[in-house]
């Protein structure tokens, strides 16, 4: 019976004090008896081997004990989505952006990049999934998780998301925006020699003409990309991909406009010729190294518009059922749905 | 082969999960008489209702712990035994439990 004991310790051990003894009597009284029984019915007492066999169909004693406690969780099964999403999202944003960043520094600037610490990125995982953690865990024992439970209306909640729609609020401001600042730039920043912004005079290098004129395209075709979608507020897929054409080649012409060094000279009328000349370095150093956040921006554009492009595209695919060939030709049908 | 273990499995995790729902009504009706652990196990297996020690004593204690049963320590057989019986509470309970099992299994006959 000496394993029998030993099994009925180990039992013991994960158990709690004050359960203890009681639940190792009961526990033992039935090994006893089943035991007796097996003696019984063999008519001899039980092997080694026999009794390991009982032991054994009986679990194991960890199992065995946890059995006898309560269920025990940090964070509970109906707390554990909001939780889920909550430590994505800021894990995301902690770690996602400066990511991004250090990638431009590392091609466009790799000697500046020391300016972002990346040393301190695994401390702010840490932490940030610690306090959330620790948040969700004190509204798990507390009174709050009910009261957030309860404070909910059918009527609040958001409107059902159709990722394909275009809201018409969207291509309004888009058309406004556009508008504004095409005229904004067609009547201060036309190419010229000299461009007077306000009482400031600006040398621009000769490649601002053709900036220009490549700017001033861009802009018709958002305008009138915008204007469409006023009308007909669904992404197709002609139009998901002229987005993604005119999102990449404004965000690259953006970025050669950094690049160019296009600004020649200032002057203006209380300014000195050396304080201009500063101010002329200075502005083109400062576009220089705003180089490589441009590039991280118009690389998120990019991923954004193209996922885009690919849902819309892969929507369409799904509604247009694929016939079997006939006489070798395979035929599709728009449903037009 | 691995398809058809998976399919194994889940058969197995749902047959526990319907069995686990009955076993505190099965309990309940066994101890209308006092029995101790091993003989209430052993009269449940003998009716096609198996259960193990593991199973057993846990729910035995939660029952006892909702107050629908009873139960003292006492020496049969050179042997100390607990000792389980309904509670008058625990006898309303079965009664309903009963009840509501009649109803489940008419639906259930009508539905399958």
């Amino acid at each position: 019976m000496e394993l029998v004991d030993r099994y009925l310790q180990a039992v013991k051990f994960f158990l709690p004090k004050k359960q203890q003894a009681d639940i190792v009597a009961e526990l033992s009284e039935d090994l006893h008896s089943q035991i007796e029984a097996k003696q019984a019915e063999l008519g001899r007492t039980l092997t080694d081997s026999e009794l390991e066999a009982i032991l054994k169909r009986c679990g194991s004693p960890w199992e065995v004990a946890s059995r006898f406690l309560p269920q025990r969780y940090l964070i509970g099964p109906t707390l554990f989505p909001a939780y889920r999403f909550f430590l994505g999202i800021l894990l995301l944003g902690c770690v996602v952006p400066r990511f991004r960043i250090w990638i431009g520094f590392l091609i466009f600037d790799p000697a500046d990049r020391g300016y972002l610490n990346m040393g301190n990125m695994l401390a702010t995982i840490v932490f940030c999934s610690f306090f959330t953690t620790l948040v969700f865990a004190i509204v798990e024992r507390t009174g709050i998780k009910v009261k957030l439970l309860d404070c909910w209306n059918p009527r609040k909640l958001p409107p059902v998301k159709d990722p394909n729609r275009i809201p018409r609020g969207n291509s309004l401001v888009e058309i406004g925006a556009l508008v504004v600042f095409f005229t904004f730039f067609c009547q201060v920043l036309w190419p010229g020699p000299v461009i007077d912004l306000f009482g400031a005079k600006i040398m621009l290098a000769p490649a601002w003409r053709s900036f220009f004129w490549a700017y001033t395209v861009l802009a018709m075709c958002s305008l009138a990309l915008s204007g469409v979608n006023l009308f007909r507020p669904y992404w197709t897929t002609s139009r998901a991909f002229w987005r993604l054409l005119l999102d990449v080649a404004g965000g690259a012409m953006f970025c050669w406009l950094l690049k160019a060094q296009l600004l020649l000279g200032i002057s203006a009328p209380n300014l000195s010729e050396a304080k201009a000349a500063e101010l002329t370095t200075l502005v083109t150093l400062i576009m220089a190294k705003a180089l490589p956040w441009a590039v991280v921006i118009l690389v998120a554009i990019f991923l954004m518009s193209s996922y885009r492009l690919f849902r819309v595209w892969s929507r369409d695919r799904r509604r247009t059922p694929i016939m079997p060939p006939v006489n070798g030709v395979t035929t599709s049908i728009a449903t037009g749905s | 082969m691995s398809q058809s273990t998976s399919n194994q499995d889940r058969f197995e995790n749902l047959r526990l999960e319907l069995r686990r729902g009955c076993l505190s009504l099965a309990v309940l009706s066994q101890l209308k008489t006092e029995r101790y652990g091993y003989t209430l196990r052993k009269a449940l297996n003998e009716q096609g209702m198996e259960i193990d020690e593991g199973t057993l004593y846990p729910l035995l204690r939660r029952l006892e712990s909702h107050g629908l049963l009873t139960s003292e320590w006492r020496e049969e057989e050179k042997r100390n035994k607990r000792f389980y019986r309904l509670s008058s509470e625990g006898k309303q309970v079965l009664k309903q439990l009963a009840a509501e099992w009649q109803s489940i299994n008419t639906s259930l006959n009508g539905i399958l």
